[in-house]
């Protein structure tokens, strides 16, 4: 037991690094993701003709394809086109274009779930429609989309391990160097996953804590009045 | 004779294929409160929605004082403004107290300054009896309460005319009465009004004129004595006659 404990002691500041690189890039992707992401999801769900079909050709093919072949396509596709990226941003551009697709269909499904009257009783007061999606629709649909939201955080720190893919030195890309030094697959690996776990816990319960504070009595996901 | 308000003139709508409103044209005069009674599905909410375009008539237009109503135009959102919409399911915005409810028109949409909207909703919270729920959210106010507040905000736009869109149907009997007499407040008080409503009390005490609507087109009108007692046609008649009965029997309260 104590032989484990001062393994981990030995790994942890390697591994610590790797840690924080993960953490950049899921914030990066996470942001990049809800830029695009947002946008995207009201241009498909009130745009029309041109800028609609742009939106859901976008949502689809990046739900459509891996991530595995996004993340290879702007790393090494891209050079070919002149555009040469650096590692990490290479990787948070590639997480977060994924993300913005499913960021975009989880605030779609979230503006879509807010009753129609909202949006008729704005217009009935003279708000335009932008005035009556910005003031009134938008802020509900971003407390209704937290859930959803906070598992796209989860997935994220845990998708950001393929990044490693393309020598990113983050969590799991530190493990798999560790082990060919210390030649200890099973032990690195299970404080791999050991950090992941305890990172992800505390960003369920901080996205909890959040969702708590925004909470408005009577409105939530599933009982609405 | 008072001057009109509003004016609609020869309104069409179809709705898959079926038309809902047959060139229907109607006026309303300062100060007046019009009800329109008729039986389902004969374009009464598609009526009120067609005025302040909240539904687009396929044709036909409508003036609010000489002024034509018309999507697109600049001064299309200050025409809006001027008209007070009250719907069935009272549509308060969710996400807001009651008190942010009522001030986030003058706010948002007249630009007032935050501290006289505040104000402003105050008192007309105060006008429906609900000054002491102004930090409550919708979904902590009873449907009576919802409905009195959504009248607030409407009212707080400082509207030239009042649209009422079935107000009590969606209301629990014993919470109909606080609602009417909030409207009868404000018929009193001088304000112009339509009301899709089948509260045939409400009808006879607060009305100046009733319309019968049937088919998509005004089948009769005029005063609730003429309408109640001595209707032109048997239709007007049956219908009415049917209304009260069922107002009666359902609601199980005594009828005007």
């Amino acid at each position: 037991m104590i032989d484990h404990i001062q393994y981990f002691i030995s790994i942890w500041p390697e591994l610590f690094k790797g840690l924080a690189v993960s953490l950049e890039l899921s914030v990066g992707a996470l942001l990049l993701g809800l830029v695009i992401g947002l946008p995207m999801a009201l241009m498909r769900t009130y745009g029309k003709g041109i800028v609609k079909a742009f939106a859901v050709g976008y949502i689809e093919l990046i739900r459509g394809t891996p991530m595995i072949v996004q993340l290879f396509l702007i790393y090494y596709g891209l050079p070919d086109l002149g555009i040469l990226l650096d590692r990490v941003p290479a990787a948070i551009i590639a997480l977060g274009i994924n993300s913005s697709a499913y960021q975009a269909e989880y605030f779609r499904g979230a503006i879509l779930s807010i009753d129609e009257g909202q949006g008729l009783a704005a217009q009935a007061l003279g708000m335009t429609k932008r005035q009556a999606i910005l003031n009134i629709i938008l802020p509900q649909a971003l407390r209704l989309v937290i859930p959803p939201w906070s598992n796209e955080v989860i997935y994220m720190v845990k998708y950001t391990s393929v990044a490693f893919l393309i020598a990113v030195p983050e969590l799991m890309a530190r493990g798999k160097m560790i082990i060919s030094q210390t030649f200890k697959p099973l032990e690195t690996l299970f404080w791999v996953g050991v950090i992941y776990i305890i990172v992800l816990s505390i960003i369920a319960k901080v996205v909890d804590i959040i969702e708590k504070k925004l909470a408005i009595p009577g409105f939530q996901m599933s009982g609405e009045d | 004779m008072a001057k009109p308000i509003l004016r609609v003139e020869n309104i069409h709508k179809k709705f898959k294929g079926t038309e809902v409103l047959k060139g229907l044209s109607l006026t309303v005069y300062e100060g007046e409160v019009v009800v329109i009674i008729g039986p389902s599905g004969t374009g009464k909410s598609t009526l009120l929605r067609c005025i302040n375009r909240l539904t687009e008539p396929d044709s036909g237009d409508v003036y609010l004082e000489e002024q034509k109503i018309e999507p697109g135009k600049s001064n299309f959102s200050y025409i809006r403004q001027q008209i007070g919409m009250v719907f069935q399911d009272f549509n308060l915005f969710n996400h807001l107290t009651a008190l942010q409810n009522v001030a986030i028109g003058p706010i948002k949409v007249k630009k007032m300054d935050k501290k006289k909207a505040y104000d402003l909703a105050m008192k007309e919270l105060a006008r429906v009896g609900l000054a002491e729920k102004a930090a409550n959210y919708p979904a902590e106010l009873s449907g009576g309460q919802k409905q009195r507040v959504a009248i607030a905000r409407a009212l707080a736009m400082d509207p030239k005319i009042m649209l009422f869109d079935e107000p009590t149907s969606a209301l629990d009997p014993e919470l109909i009465g606080e609602v009417l007499e909030v409207m009868k407040d404000l018929a009193n008080a001088g304000m112009t009004m339509v009301v899709v409503s089948h509260e045939m009390g409400f009808a006879r005490e607060a009305a100046d004129r009733i319309v019968f609507l049937e088919n998509g087109v005004v089948a009769e009108m005029g005063s609730p004595e003429k309408i109640f007692n001595n209707p032109e046609k048997e239709r007007t008649r049956e219908f009415i006659s049917k209304i009260t009965r069922l107002n009666s029997v359902a609601k199980g309260r005594e009828v005007l």
